[in-house]
């Protein structure tokens, strides 16, 4: 079951912030899905992945599919 | 205090003392037109020339090589925009230049970027790959934001078999840049030698083609309008740094080692950008996951440090900073260190003492 988190209206750097909390509660394997208007969030993405070791997939310009990978 | 934090594009320390006393001399004396054959004119035409023998020497470069410019930033899109064949042939730029080189691509038919790697570094392979003859390459000798340097021998050396324009931005390096083997153009910013505001250095290489895009009547390469007292304090700025510079230059870059051992160390999830083999001495930028520049800011504020940060929250703009983004790093709980001469090694100890606090802190909050 996809979980999802709305980070709409929310600026830098709250949706990687919740993101992170949200994905620090999860089992591995969860998968979340974000929604964020935040023009940093595309950037913040791939550099939050690869500092974290996660995995996410861009489905659309705000919305992004995150797997919890370790 | 010696340790400032750029703001989105420029840092800038305060004026050295020597050259804040000759600004105020020559302007209590009142400046006289140059062109003209009075007295005052002959005698700040002579002084003007020796500004900028003064500031061709401290460059190594040919006083012939070399224009005053009254407005700085100006100076790379100008001399980008006088390349031959601009307008029609490839213009090529790496991916982290300054906004307005970048800029630059709205003007010319044909435009390609260079990325960069997670260190900063051109893409030398695809800078070569994408070279023609008569392409016009816009590559910056140093990142501002970052420090990271680019490799120019290389970037020269790719350039000169298209024999095409390269056009150097050495505004982050200023009198750090070391010349390439091959140059067309190059930009300086008198503030990178902590010289005034409002003077920067246009240089053009001696034999190379370039013609002044802006009308003009008379066959001018500068609008020559820039301001006699700030080329005058530019040029003593400039000697004053040099010789601050060889008496601090190994202090400022063991610091700055300092500051990225002891952040590497004590705090997890940062980015710091590039290397320590190719960043410049004085500047580093480290990125905190999780953590909001702005707050970052504040806490710094509390404890006597006057920082600013390159996160889009704090630069008061939506988008993020292109340079790390170009980069792959972390744009938020950005903050960057640049190092001025007078840096006491007390401030550095103290903030690095209190850095990994803040930080956890902001994170738990």
């Amino acid at each position: 079951m996809v979980a999802e988190l709305d980070c709409r209206g929310k600026r830098c750097p709250l949706p990687i912030i919740e993101l992170s909390k949200k994905i620090k509660e999860s089992e591995v394997g969860q998968e979340v899905l974000l929604i964020s208007d935040d023009p940093a969030t595309a950037a913040d993405l791939n550099a939050w992945a690869r500092m974290t070791g996660n995995e996410f997939i861009v489905i659309s310009a705000d919305n992004f599919l995150i797997t919890k990978s370790n | 205090m010696g340790i400032i934090t750029a703001g989105k594009y420029e840092g800038q320390h305060p004026l050295h003392p020597k050259a804040r006393q000759i600004l105020l001399d020559a302007f209590d004396q009142g400046w006289a037109d140059p062109t003209q054959i009075s007295s005052q004119g002959r005698q700040a035409q002579a002084l003007l020339l020796q500004a900028r023998e003064s500031i061709a020497k401290s460059l190594n470069l040919q006083v012939s090589e070399i224009e005053l410019w009254g407005e700085p930033e100006l100076i790379s899109p100008i001399a980008i925009w006088g390349a031959p064949s601009f307008g029609t042939a490839p213009f090529i730029y790496g991916a982290t230049e300054r906004s307005e080189i970048i800029g630059m691509r709205a003007k010319s038919k044909q435009s390609f970027e260079i990325s960069v790697g997670l260190d900063g570094a051109i893409d030398l392979e695809l800078l070569t790959q994408t070279l023609q003859p008569n392409s016009i390459a816009a590559i910056q000798s140093a990142n501002i934001e970052t420090g990271v340097t680019q490799d120019l021998k290389a970037v020269a050396k790719a350039v000169v078999a298209q024999n095409a324009h390269l056009h150097i931005d050495a505004t982050a390096s200023g009198a750090r840049f070391v010349k390439p083997p091959y140059w067309s153009t190059l930009h300086f910013d008198a503030r990178s030698w902590n010289g005034p505001s409002g003077v920067g250095v246009f240089a053009l290489k001696n034999g190379a083609r370039w013609s002044n895009p802006l009308p003009h009547t008379r066959p001018t390469r500068a609008p020559n309008s820039f301001s006699i007292p700030l080329a005058l304090a530019a040029a003593s700025a400039l000697e004053h740094w040099i010789a601050d510079e060889a008496a601090n230059s190994t202090r400022l870059k063991s610091l700055i080692e300092r500051v990225r051992n002891h952040v590497k160390q004590t705090i997890p999830d940062v980015d710091i950008a590039g290397n320590a083999e190719s960043t410049l001495p004085n500047i580093i930028s480290l990125s905190f996951l999780n953590i909001s520049s702005e707050q970052l800011v504040a806490a710094l504020e509390i404890e006597g440090f006057s920082v600013a940060s390159g996160s889009a929250c704090v630069a008061s703009a939506l988008e993020p900073s292109h340079v790390l983004k170009a980069m792959g790093l972390l744009t938020h709980g950005n903050m960057r260190i640049n190092l001025n001469h007078d840096v006491q090694d007390g401030e550095i100890t103290k903030l690095l003492a209190l850095l990994p606090g803040i930080i956890s802190k902001l994170r738990e909050a």
